[in-house]
């Protein structure tokens, strides 16, 4: 019996950082509090887009669609094909690009990145090379891209890898080079060769702030995906959201973009997860 | 040298002399120069790269020439740059004037963050190219939709480390700062706001960067004017030359801008900032 | 002999996931005025909460807190506190901090300077009126702390295992400061710490709390005309005396830790 109550009081009483001392409101905000005040605000501002948009609303349709026609265009895009495919091919064709630039510049760039870490030379020549590109913004390639490779899968493929590239070398060259020196000096003490060292000691150390370049390169990934659909593209979440907005079909541009968001949090959320279950020890933060 | 003692000596050397720094400075010119001989040396054999995929290293110099003197569609390179620069200032500002006051207010007062994180989330996961089509229904292919495009981009990182930053601040300074009498709007004011400003500022500049590399883009899509346009041009017009132009042009101010942006930080606010990992 | 602070039946429990902890039953504790209290207790015993609910930062979960034999209201410059880890503004300078509570409550500015000069002075800070805090070490951070808790002239001074953070010889160096200056000047102190050597050198009376959730073990009286008052505490741990009231309260102490 005695579980439940201390759940149940848990979840209402003062949370941790309740500091009774100062007025209510500069105090943390018990968890149940929290919720109502969330869903209370949540609520209002579906209300407001109702009361916004309704026949004799304010705001004409052309502009923001009521929610009953977005939930309208979202089942019909569920139905019926758009643009010579379903939904499911659209955000299949998102979602494979993507993932196959975010893999490849992982494949490139992760191993060049530790090469980057552990050996000064190799620092020396690939890092000032790293640093004129990284001002250069993922999407000024896509002319070039174009230019090279027409508009096709590859020239997407090709802006993608750009993108998750820079950050895949960067933050793994950043995590191993800022091992703290007396770890490695432990095991080379313990006597593990040069190489063990790398893999045993170093990467493992470094995987939380690897993944957190994984994670960062996969941002960059989908963002840049997104502005490449709007560009050049035959398929893809981009280019149902660019087609919808010449077409004012509203809501489906609408139903687009909330896919296009729920993906990247998605992915965001996965990235944690998979940085909880790799490193429990570190503390998931986030990474520059 | 082995990898492990050159990761040692990396180390020892990391808090040591700048003598040390010419010898990577070398390595990396000598990387650089490399691989304009290649690219200079590949575009120089007949027939082996076509002019139209890539140009000589000569042929973009002279491109960069051209551009600064004559317009090409609508503007010289300048012209162009002037362009791109003011509507990035308009929305980089109005992420800065809407989001540190908000993000210190969230900071500040928990039950705000309580109201404001449920509908913020849900909108911050949407990248801000997927804005470009709303964005250009709602304002037509003017200025506005390039600089809403900018907001969007640098919103978050705004609010995000500025909120990060004034949270941060060690509760121990507000505990002291009460104690020795200062109300809610002192601590704040003289307290709070200074010791977070550092890494807030270090937050406007990753802001500052998310917003420059978003209006390129919106650029790309949609305007007659501005160094995205200009390199979609260049696209059209086969001239891989202006492309290239274009693309040194804004990575150039773009990392123009952040090192003004770290001086201004330096000579602005000498103090130590906490340490707190910025949001990118 | 009435007194300047008052703890009456202060209680703390605090909610957690799990359920309730009690950290502290209820204590009573006076200060009288120009007294210098130390409370000494085993870790976990509740001291440092005992501290921040006398400096008004926690609320007491029952009970209530006296100053002068009024209600004691919000934290604030009649009960300042010197904290653990210095807890100084990083972007003002060591005058700045010190005059911080000062200009806080609008005192003019002749007063202000004049103030400041007294604590530079006093705590020997005078060449370092300019510097940063993180310019300082340790021991310098901790005088300004204590200089700008004095300079606004509080009822009484608290300090929360002031010289914790410090290495040993700054340590000793400090706790000789203190003792002079309390010798010299009479402040009213709530002391922490967990050093029973400490303890003994600096105060009138030393409070030993019992384990966690803590309560009011024992009070034990230390003399003022003891013989090895005004001794530098190495010469004061050799004396008969000293190292007399020093094992009757680690004897107590160790009572607390070692019973299960």
């Amino acid at each position: 019996m005695a579980r439940p109550l201390a759940v149940a009081r848990w979840f209402v009483g003062a949370a941790p950082g309740a500091d009774r001392t100062l007025p209510f409101w500069r105090r943390e905000p018990s968890r149940a509090q929290w919720l109502a005040i969330a869903f209370a605000s949540l609520a209002a501002l579906l209300a407001t887009w109702w009361a916004l948009t309704r026949p004799d609303g304010v705001v004409s349709p052309l502009f923001l669609p009521p929610p009953s026609e977005v939930w309208d265009a979202f089942v019909r895009l569920l139905r019926r094909p758009y643009l010579g495919s379903t939904l499911g091919q659209h955000v299949g064709a998102s979602l494979g690009i993507v993932i196959g630039g975010w893999l490849l510049a992982g494949a490139v760039g992760l191993p060049l990145g530790i090469a980057m870490g552990w050996w000064q030379k190799a620092r020396w020549i690939a890092f000032p090379v790293f640093q004129i590109l990284r001002p250069v913004p993922p999407l000024a390639w896509i002319p070039l891209a174009i230019l090279w490779l027409g508009i096709g899968d590859s020239a997407r493929i090709f802006v993608v890898f750009i993108a998750a590239i820079v950050p895949w070398v960067m933050n793994s060259m950043q995590a191993v080079y800022s091992i703290d020196g007396l770890l490695v000096r432990a095991a080379m003490t313990l006597g593990a060769s040069d190489r063990q060292i790398l893999t045993r000691v170093v990467c493992r150390t470094a995987l939380p702030t690897l993944v957190a370049g994984a994670r960062i390169a996969l941002g960059n990934a989908w963002t840049t995906l997104v502005a490449a659909e709007l560009l050049a593209a035959t398929a893809g979440l981009g280019y149902i959201a660019l087609n919808a907005s010449r077409t004012l079909e509203i809501g489906i541009l609408l139903v687009a973009m909330a896919i296009i968001g729920i993906l990247g949090a998605l992915f965001s959320i996965g990235m944690h997860v998979l940085t909880r279950l790799v490193a429990p020890w570190a503390r998931a933060g986030r990474a520059a | 040298m082995s990898g492990a003692s050159a990761t040692l000596a990396a180390g020892a050397r990391r808090s040591g002399a700048s003598a040390a720094a010419r010898r990577p400075a070398a390595y990396g010119a000598a990387a650089l120069l490399g691989l304009l001989a290649l690219w200079g040396i590949a575009t120089a054999i007949p027939g082996f790269v076509p002019p139209r995929v890539l140009p000589s290293p000569l042929d973009v110099v002279l491109r960069f020439g051209s551009l600064i003197a004559e317009p090409f569609s609508g503007a010289t390179l300048f012209g162009h740059a002037l362009v791109s620069l003011q509507r990035w200032s308009l929305g980089v500002l109005a992420a800065i004037g809407l989001g540190l006051p908000l993000g210190v207010a969230l900071a500040w007062l928990p039950p705000l963050r309580a109201i404001v994180t449920p509908a913020f989330e849900l909108l911050r996961y949407i990248p801000p190219f997927a804005w470009v089509p709303i964005a250009v229904l709602w304002f037509g292919a003017t200025t506005t939709t390039q600089a809403a495009i900018v907001f969007i981009a640098a919103f978050p990182a705004c609010i995000i480390n500025t909120q990060l930053a004034v949270s941060e601040v060690d509760s121990i300074l507000v505990r002291a700062a009460r104690t020795l009498g200062a109300g809610a709007a002192t601590t704040l004011r003289r307290v709070v706001l200074p010791v977070a400003a550092p890494t807030v500022f270090t937050g406007l500049r990753i802001a500052f960067g998310n917003g420059w590399m978003a209006l390129v883009g919106a650029e790309l899509i949609v305007g007659k004017q501005g160094l995205g346009f200009l390199i979609s041009q260049g696209q059209i017009n086969d001239s891989a030359a202006t492309i290239l132009v274009g693309m040194t042009t804004i990575g150039v101010l773009g990392a123009l801008i952040d090192l003004v942006l770290q001086r201004v930080q330096r000579l602005a606010l000498p103090w130590k900032p906490s340490i707190v990992k910025p949001f990118e | 002999m009435s007194a300047k602070m008052e703890l009456r039946g202060v209680s703390k429990t605090f909610q957690a996931r799990g359920g309730e902890t009690r950290a502290l039953e209820p204590c009573d504790l006076k200060v009288a005025s120009g007294e210098f209290v130390t409370v000494v207790g085993p870790s976990g015993c509740g001291k440092s909460t005992l501290m921040m609910i006398a400096a008004g930062l926690e609320a007491p979960s029952s009970g209530e807190i006296l100053v002068d034999g009024r209600p004691a209201g919000p934290a604030g410059p009649r009960r300042t506190v010197v904290f653990q880890r210095f807890a100084l503004f990083p972007s003002e300078t060591v005058a700045q901090n010190i005059a911080f509570g000062l200009r806080v409550a609008h005192v003019e500015r002749a007063e202000i300077e004049r103030r400041v000069a007294e604590q530079l002075r006093l705590m020997g800070l005078a060449r370092f009126a300019g510097a940063y805090p993180h310019e300082l070490s340790g021991g310098m951070q901790q005088r300004v702390a204590i200089a700008r808790a004095l300079a606004v002239q509080p009822d009484i001074l608290l300090m929360d295992e002031p010289f914790g953070a410090l290495d040993a010889q700054t340590r000793t160096v400090l706790q000789e400061e203190v003792s002079r200056l309390q010798r010299e000047l009479h402040y009213t102190v709530l002391f922490i710490t967990h050093s029973v050597e400490e303890a003994v050198y600096l105060s009138d009376r030393v409070v030993v709390m019992s384990r966690g959730p803590g309560r009011i073990k024992r009070e034990i009286a230390v003399p003022r005309d003891a013989d090895w008052r005004g001794l530098e505490i190495e010469e004061a741990g050799n004396r008969a005396s000293f190292l007399h009231t020093k094992r009757e309260i680690w004897e107590l102490i160790r009572d607390e830790i070692v019973r299960h």
